[in-house]
């Protein structure tokens, strides 16, 4: 019951179920005792599966009954004299219950021929059977572990004759022959190496050649194509002020076919302007001579007046002549209204009536015509129109017979 | 128990900076646990190891599908200058593979590469630049190093660097260059590149000169090259390089796209070596020189003048290279034209 080994109980009595039971030393299974102590510098690290042995065949458990005190089984080779001793106290004590056990049994054989049995009283050699056998308490310490001392060198016995021999120079073999192959393998090699060296050396070289002339041709293509995308940048720029340039040109252009064209159209059309402009004035009368205008303004109306007047007098006189002539006629109406002949003289009084209207009439309208008789006399000045204002009365009372239907209008 | 050890001395041709290099296939993943592990000389043990194995393209293949690029990445920042040292190499062997390449941009090894360009030994940095040199030929790569800043950086470094490791930076400046040029332009490459023309190295001048025809390829960047470079690069057609003269002719070619450009070297009499170059039969330069011919022919003042070199042109329409008799012809119809 190692101490030591108490953890490791734990573990494997893992399925016994949580019992308020304790041990003082719990049941485990223990593994086989080695025969041999195990060596002091053996690694510890090399752990070998644990071998349990049988448990029938450990010497370490105890056999027979229990209920008897066992002695420690002898196992040293030497055993001490005192152990000597009780071994065959032992082997004493097992002979004397052998017997007595024989003893016990109900018959005893029949003795073999020529043997008789003989009662033999044993007092001598009795010892007291008592319930406690005496115990002597010895101990016994080993001595700490000793190694186990190392094989000693196993040196067989000498046998056989001492044979001496010596290699001279030259016997085993010729080193100039032997060494050739060997340094030409040598120097082969280091050549063939030095050689694929610069081999490897030189398509470096070629290959960084290669690539640099790649990395030309590339530079050039690439300066080419950028230098035409500068020209095409450059034409198109170019291109594209010319065109403009060209339009602005065009527009010019059209501006002044345009410019022309009006001017010339406007100059068409004021070609006749200053003439008609001119006639406008003459004929709303803006260029006069002032004589006549002094004529028209002044003496032409003092006349009109004065025909007024004239006239005014002479219808005056007329219609006093009239109304004369009316009551003259009434009178004699009435004078005559008692006589049945009176509408004889009716008959002319209402003709001369119609007659005197008429004359009327063509009176009133001449006053009322001389003013438009200006306007047409201005385009024929007439300086005397006095004396022959007579004349003209007459000729234009023939006209405005004409005339009245659209001055009454 | 018994060694695999036979006797005390170890055996001749073992070298005991490197770590032992399991068989077969187990060879790699076993060197990928050795760098994760804590010590120091086997981590550095390990990178000797890696670094001869990588030489051949299937161990960089395997290596990449093993998932080396992680570690090699943590490694990258180690404090020990030697794992460093080693670190970069090996990145850069792997890099000279196109999966190589492709393992270390997908695994976002630039961005920590980073971090190395101010590495105070020549040698790491040495390695990182030829790292990102390698990167920036492949097109993924130069795009991986644009977006991960890097132009300001490096544009910074060539002021400040040895010739050899400038060198690089102009090789991957150029690379890079050729996808998008105006975060160079920000940060004034253009002055620095124009001091570069004037370095003693030739092959400095020539690896200048090709990063501006690389910014020229651009329009925001041919207007900066136009304004300040011109004179500078007309100078170096009459260097004695070839390879400058070449460089210098190529950027030329860009250059005088613009018409400023071309004002400008008219102004800086760009013409005479430049007829020079094109009648000789071997120059690298006579493709370019014929194409920047075209360009100043286009101007009147330069037609004036090449009209009477037409015969140069005649005979390079006997050159056996087809692209050069293509220039020629498009050289004499450009400098014939009448408007």
């Amino acid at each position: 019951m190692l101490p030591a080994r108490q953890p490791e109980e734990e573990e494997e009595v893992a399925a016994a179920p949580a019992v308020p039971y304790t041990y003082c030393s719990r049941p485990r299974a223990l593994p086989a005792r080695p025969k041999y102590r195990a060596a002091p510098a053996a690694a510890e690290l090399e752990k070998e599966p644990v071998r349990y042995a049988n448990l029938m065949y450990d010497r370490r458990v105890v056999r027979g009954n229990t209920y008897a005190l066992q002695v420690l089984p002898v196992v040293c080779f030497y055993p001490s004299p005192l152990e000597i001793q009780r071994q065959r106290e032992a082997r004493k004590r097992a002979l004397a219950r052998k017997r007595t056990k024989e003893q016990m049994q109900p018959r005893t054989p029949e003795p073999v021929e020529g043997r008789e049995h003989v009662h033999v009283q044993t007092e001598l050699y009795l010892e007291e059977i008592s319930d406690r056998i005496i115990e002597v308490d010895t101990e016994c310490q080993t001595d700490a572990f000793l190694d186990r001392p190392p094989t000693p060198f196993f040196i067989p016995a000498k046998t056989g004759k001492d044979v001496a021999t010596q290699i001279e120079e030259g016997e085993l073999f010729d080193f100039d022959v032997e060494v050739k192959p060997i340094l030409e393998v040598l120097i082969g090699k280091t050549v063939e190496q030095a050689l694929l060296e610069v081999m490897e050396e030189e398509e470096l070289a070629q290959l960084w050649a290669h690539q640099r002339a790649y990395a030309e041709l590339r530079n050039a293509e690439l300066a080419e194509v950028q230098r035409l995308e500068e020209q095409d940048r450059r034409y198109r720029e170019e291109k594209e002020r010319r065109k403009l340039q060209h339009m602005q040109m065009l527009q010019k252009q059209k501006e002044t076919t345009e410019k022309i064209a009006a001017r010339a159209f406007a100059q068409h059309y004021l070609a006749d302007l200053i003439p008609s402009v001119f006639n406008n004035l003459r004929e709303s009368g803006f260029f006069y001579d002032p004589i006549e205008r002094d004529i028209e303004t002044e003496f032409l109306p003092w006349l009109m007046t004065e025909v007024e007047e004239t006239l005014e007098r002479k219808v005056l006189g007329r219609t006093m002549l009239d109304s004369l002539i009316r009551t003259v006629v009434e009178k004699r109406l009435d004078a005559f209204s008692h006589k049945p002949l009176s509408y004889q003289t009716e008959a002319p009084a209402e003709e001369s009536r119609p007659t005197d209207a008429a004359h009327q009439v063509a009176g009133e309208t001449d006053a009322a015509d001389q003013p438009v008789a200006e306007k047409e006399e201005t385009d024929q000045p007439v300086p005397e129109e006095q004396p022959s204002r007579h004349i003209s009365f007459q000729l234009e009372e023939s006209d405005q017979a004409g005339t009245e239907d659209l001055e009454t209008e | 128990m018994a060694h695999a050890r036979i006797s005390a001395n170890l055996p001749p041709d073992i070298d005991p900076t490197k770590a032992p290099i399991a068989f077969g296939k187990r060879a790699l993943p076993k060197l990928n646990e050795e760098l994760r592990s804590p010590e120091l000389l086997t981590q550095q043990r390990a990178l000797m190891a890696l670094c001869d194995l990588v030489h051949d393209p299937e161990n960089v293949y395997q290596a990449i599908g093993v998932g080396f690029l992680d570690n090699l990445k943590t490694l990258l920042l180690h404090h020990d200058s030697t794992v460093r040292q080693k670190t970069t190499e090996i990145l850069y062997i792997m890099a000279m593979h196109n999966v190589g390449r492709q393992g270390l941009i997908q695994s976002g090894m630039i961005s920590a590469l980073t971090e190395l360009l101010d590495d105070p030994i020549d040698i790491c940095r040495k390695n990182t630049h030829q790292i990102f040199e390698m990167m920036a030929k492949l097109h993924e790569g130069a795009v991986g190093i644009l977006h991960a800043g890097l132009i300001p950086l490096l544009v910074f470094k060539l002021k400040t660097e040895l010739d050899e490791i400038q060198e690089l930076i102009l090789d991957t400046l150029s690379n890079c260059l050729r996808v998008e040029a105006s975060e160079a332009l920000a940060t004034g490459a253009i002055t620095i590149l124009k001091e570069k023309l004037k370095h003693s190295s030739a092959a400095i001048r020539s690896k200048a000169a090709w990063v501006l025809l690389e910014i020229g390829t651009h329009p925001e960047g041919k207007s900066m090259v136009c304004e300040e470079v011109i004179p500078v690069l007309v100078s170096l057609l009459e260097d004695t390089d070839p390879e400058v003269q070449a460089s210098a002719t190529g950027a030329l070619m860009f250059a005088t796209i613009k018409p400023q450009g071309r004002f400008s070297a008219l102004g800086a009499e760009a013409i005479p070596p430049l007829l020079k170059l094109v009648a000789e039969e071997t120059s690298k330069a006579r493709l370019s020189a014929i194409k920047t011919l075209t360009m100043l022919a286009e101007l009147p003042e330069g037609r004036k003048t090449l009209l009477d070199h037409t015969d140069t042109f005649q005979q390079c329409l006997n050159d056996p290279c087809e692209a050069v008799k293509r220039a020629a012809k498009i050289a004499i119809s450009v400098i014939k034209w009448k408007p």
